[in-house]
């Protein structure tokens, strides 16, 4: 499922790559020998020291100073996962999953109209200014880009002061420390990664076939809807997995935003490893995150795929030669 | 799927979880010779061979100090700094816990020099072999600190340890938000659940947040007692915990001016720090709550494992000059345990005193932490607190 | 029919004036936090939270501060060498990913794929106990080394992203110049060097780049398997965060963000004289392309 999942979000921003599938291949020298160091370097950095988390949560916390829990083969277990999974836990995850899903829509939704001004409506000579400032923030270190959300979302800040000069509040606004002011943040946070896929799918789109669609009598909206957009949804796909994935496992906008009210997985992981000991819970923890992540790509993948369905169905209705 | 309520796994070797008196504490006088043979026999030679003081040397040009936040005085770390010419970074924890899973995860290779464990800590921090033994003929200042700052029973003859400095923890309150006179902890639970509902601090420190419902019961706060401590979690977990804000340990560095907060649990020297710090000094009102409350002491040790120690022998050393000394008590607010220090600060006309120095009445209802059997207990009610806060 | 062309243009201009406001109120968006720490970096104040008045306290405490400063310079140190580190493993990899599938592809992109999807907590706690037991119980003493474990910490993810990049890259570039050079009697190594390194350089520069600038940003790694005394820059920040923000991390900050600018801007140059269009330029610099 994975793999799928690659192969879409490269799709999305490279249009040459299924051909490369298509390759004859030849048996020559053996060039996968330049994966090596690579392959080596995954493995020894990744794939090990990560399959020794998986293992801590099969096994059996021994004392809070060895934190190295046990993991001798006859103490393997599956006890940490429901632990994990406490009546005091499981809201938490049920959380981050609701604020991804709801941070990666929003960044969806206004990231559109933006992208799709930037690759169409803005002159070339400006675009690569526009698109340069859109990059400065997305390179600007995260940490400090969130400390200026603390700034401007503390009941004394800018935006609640402002609110209450014009009148909407009467009293302090304090989104800082509220699943909101982490909402904000995290939309904040990802949006360049929507921005950019977006952009490159908007600019790929050869201008005729928008024209031919106006030609053959659609409107501006429906040429949109009908055509561009379609067009452009590998561009979304890689956009909300952009957006998504990380978001899921954060850990710096939760914490620097969420207050008690806002913790997320990525924090509560965290908690087990550098407050209270349990590397075999925190371990546990993190499986489950990362099954969530995969568990929402799947059902993504899925209505994806359904919705791709419908759209062509549709399409091949009302306009069969601009789907050609 | 009752994990919380499950096997307690002990922190502390059991031969050092012996119950701490008050008496102990202050008095530092027979109990704790009594108590701290008992704690070296039990900390035998074998488990300190490699944890030996550090040769003598020249002061290396760096020194890394893991310790709680806004510590110290910012002048007095870079007149040392000149002074010895060296690099001096500082990084925080927010709790005892974090120190441990940072020293026991990186074992050795952390990198500190000197961290700052709360004295009930450090026979576990030793029996971990965590920390190296202390050569007090390094420390000329050493003498300068009160005798009854010295030799604790944590600690007897400060082996591995010296003070650093000792305080409490109250809380304080934003006048501008709540219009009424607080001065219990059962005042502060009240508060918190009415008129500060959502605006409310609590430490991220799992002993000071169990410890707000056994204060205000009139209990002692290491409780070992499993009715007590469930009871608490009930409290904590289903009453107090939809009202909790944030979990912070150091309110007072940007949170009480920024108005995120009308209540906040704090220790003394923290509150202070934001009291002056706001824009009205009235603005922000310091409780010294009853019925019983909190006394800790934090010491200076160095962790094994220290690339620079000959550097964090000079700091130590440095600080516990009088005029140093009297510098971090004013930044810092907390009693530093030199001898005349307060005096000196009162000459200095240092604000706030009433924050920093406690009347003997006040002294007599505190009392220490210890690492007891219900240490892991309080990790588990503390985390669950903190999940519950988020729903 | 004159009425009707005016109507249209009408509405044509304001389809195009609602998306330049959008457009225009975005850029705010993305500027907003930005705007608000070069502001408060001229906070004389004790907290960067709480403004007291206006001066260059915060950047004069760069200067004389050594921790900051230090703390800088261990991340531009640690982003350059890892950057290296992940640009060469990564251009390899693609190369051979590009040239070369066989039956290994799935696997190592499925190998890749799980990089890139981990969350970054996961790593980050993998990898501390990883690096003490390979430096204290196996004894290789570079992994007790604070650079060595930041460097190949960041350079997993980095690799991945640049094996991506080099990947699409070629695979979008004809082999049949490679060929012709094969055919007309070129070694091997003259036919990478001479062809096929030319060929990617602008994807390598740009994984190199982007690799530079993930390792500038980590936080969350860093922050779990740095050793005190190499401490990164966004730990630095993360340690005062958690206590009491200063003026100076705003100062330090506003001087990193202009060197962001025209860093950004340089690259842009480069990237827009090799030929690439926006789009080309923006899909390398994320990654996605």
């Amino acid at each position: 499922m994975t793999t799928d999942t690659m192969e879409t979000a490269d799709a999305g921003s490279t249009a040459p790559v299924p051909s490369s599938t298509k390759k004859p291949r030849r048996a020559r020298a053996p060039k996968f020998l330049l994966a090596l160091p690579a392959w080596t370097w995954f493995i020894l950095f990744f794939a090990l020291p990560v399959g020794l988390v998986l293992l801590y949560s099969l096994g059996e916390q021994v004392s809070s100073f060895v934190q190295k829990p046990d993991i001798s083969p006859d103490v393997w277990s599956l006890d940490n996962f429901p632990k994990a999974f406490d009546p005091a836990f499981a809201p938490i995850f049920w959380r981050t999953l609701r604020i991804s899903i709801t941070g990666t829509f929003i960044c969806l939704i206004i990231s559109v109209p933006f992208s799709y001004w930037l690759a169409t409506k803005v002159s070339p000579r400006w675009r690569g200014v526009l698109l340069g400032l859109v990059l400065v923030p997305f390179w600007t270190n995260f940490l400090v880009r969130t400390i200026g959300w603390q700034l401007i979302l503390a009941p004394n800040g800018f935006v609640s002061q402002k609110l209450q000069d014009v009148g909407i509040t009467s009293g302090d606004l304090g989104l800082l420390y509220t699943q909101a002011g982490v909402q904000i943040g995290v939309v904040y946070n990802y949006l360049p990664l929507m921005i950019l896929p977006l952009y490159v799918a908007f600019e790929r789109i050869d201008s005729a076939m928008t024209e031919a669609s106006k030609d053959l009598g659609a409107n501006r909206l429906k040429t949109f809807v009908q055509v561009t957009m379609p067009l452009a949804m590998p561009g979304a796909i890689a956009g909300m997995l952009l957006v998504f994935i990380p978001l899921m496992g954060d850990y710096i906008t939760a914490s620097l935003l969420g207050g008690a009210k806002g913790t997320m997985a990525g924090v509560l992981v965290a908690d087990q490893f550098l407050n209270t000991f349990n590397w075999s819970r925190g371990a546990a923890m993190a499986v489950i995150m990362i099954g969530f992540i995969l568990a929402a790509l799947a059902v993504f993948a899925i209505v994806g795929l359904l919705l791709r369905a419908i759209v062509r169905a549709r399409r091949r209705v009302s306009l069969p030669e601009a789907a050609a | 799927m009752s994990d919380l309520n499950e096997p307690i796994k002990i922190l502390a070797p059991p031969q050092a979880a012996q119950r701490i008196s008050r008496r102990m504490f202050m008095g530092g006088a027979a109990g704790a010779a009594v108590a701290g043979s008992a704690l070296l026999s039990a900390c035998g030679e074998d488990a300190t061979t490699d944890t030996g003081a550090a040769p003598v040397g020249e002061i290396e040009s760096e020194l890394n100090m893991f310790t709680w936040g806004e510590y110290n005085a910012p002048k007095v770390i870079k007149a040392f700094e000149s002074d010895n010419d060296l690099k001096f970074t500082l990084d925080s924890y927010n709790s005892n816990e974090q120190l441990i899973a940072k020293l026991s995860a990186a074992k050795g290779t952390s990198g500190y020099d000197i961290i700052v464990p709360t004295g009930p800590f450090i026979p576990a921090l030793v029996e971990n072999e965590l920390v190296q033994e202390l050569d007090l003929s390094r420390i000329k200042n050493f003498d300068n600190l009160e005798e009854e700052y010295k030799d604790q029973p944590w600690d007897p003859g400060n082996k591995y340890s010296i003070c650093k400095d000792w305080g409490t923890t109250g809380y304080a309150y934003d006048t501008t938000k709540i219009n009424k006179e607080m001065t219990t902890w059962q005042d502060f639970l009240d508060v918190a659940m009415n008129e500060a509902s959502g605006n409310v601090s609590v430490l991220e420190s799992p002993d000071n947040a169990v410890g707000l419902w056994l204060w205000a019961n009139d209990i002692n706060w290491m409780t070992e007692d499993t009715g007590e401590l469930d009871q608490c979690e009930e409290f904590l977990v289903s009453e107090l915990a939809p009202h909790v804000k944030a979990f912070q340990s150091y309110p007072g560095g940007g949170d009480m001016q920024n108005g995120n907060f009308a209540l906040v649990h704090a220790w003394n020297g923290d509150a202070r720090q934001g009291i002056l710090g706001a824009d009205s000094p009235d603005q922000w009102k310091w409780v010294f709550p009853g019925p019983r409350t909190e006394i800790w002491m934090d010491t200076y040790a160095i962790p094994v494992g220290a690339p620079h120690p000959n550097a964090a022998y000079a700091w130590m050393d440095y600080l516990l000059q009088p005029e140093v000394s009297l510098k971090e008590l004013e930044y810092i607010g907390y009693n530093t345990g030199v001898k005349d220090i307060q005096p000196l600060a009162e000459d200095a006309g240092v604000e706030r005193l009433d924050m920093v120095f406690f009347t003997p009445e006040q002294v007599a209802i505190m009392e220490s932490g210890e690492l007891n059997s219900a240490q892991d207990r309080r990790v588990e009610i503390y985390n669950k607190f903190k999940s519950a806060a988020g729903n | 029919m004159s009425q009707q062309t005016a109507a249209r243009r009408h509405r044509v201009d304001w389809t195009k004036w609602s998306l330049t406001v959008w457009g225009v109120l975005m850029f705010v968006f993305l500027f907003l936090p930005i705007v608000w720490i070069v502001i408060f970096s001229f906070n004389t104040g004790r907290v960067l939270t709480d403004w007291s008045g206006f001066g260059f306290d915060g950047y004069r405490s760069f200067f004389e501060n050594s921790a900051p400063r230090a703390a800088v310079q261990t991340s531009l140190i640690v982003a350059a060498l890892s950057a290296v580190v992940a640009t060469v493993l990564g251009s390899l990899a693609g190369v051979a990913l590009a040239r070369r599938p066989g039956k290994w592809t799935t696997g190592f992109l499925f190998l890749v794929a799980l990089v890139l999807v981990t969350p970054e907590i996961v790593d980050a706690i993998a990898l501390l106990p990883w690096y003490v037991l390979l430096g204290q119980d196996a004894n290789i003493l570079a992994f007790n080394n604070g650079y060595v474990r930041l460097i190949v910490s960041h350079s997993v993810f980095s690799t991945a992203v640049v094996t991506l990049i080099v990947r699409a890259r070629l695979a979008g570039i004809d082999e049949s110049l490679e060929e012709a050079a094969g055919d007309l009697y070129a070694t091997p190594t003259k036919r990478f060097t001479q062809i096929t390194l030319p060929l990617m350089l602008p994807a390598v520069l740009a994984g190199g780049l982007l690799a530079f600038t993930l390792s500038l940003d980590n936080t969350v790694i860093s922050a779990f398997v740095f050793v005190q005394g190499s401490t990164p820059w966004p730990v630095y920040v993360l340690a005062s965060v958690k206590t009491a923000l200063r003026p100076e991390i705003a100062s330090i900050s506003t001087m990193m963000f202009v060197l962001t600018v025209i860093a950004i801007g340089l690259v842009g140059v480069v990237l827009r004289r090799g030929g690439d269009s926006s789009s080309d330029i923006a899909a390398t610099m994320t990654g996605t392309g």
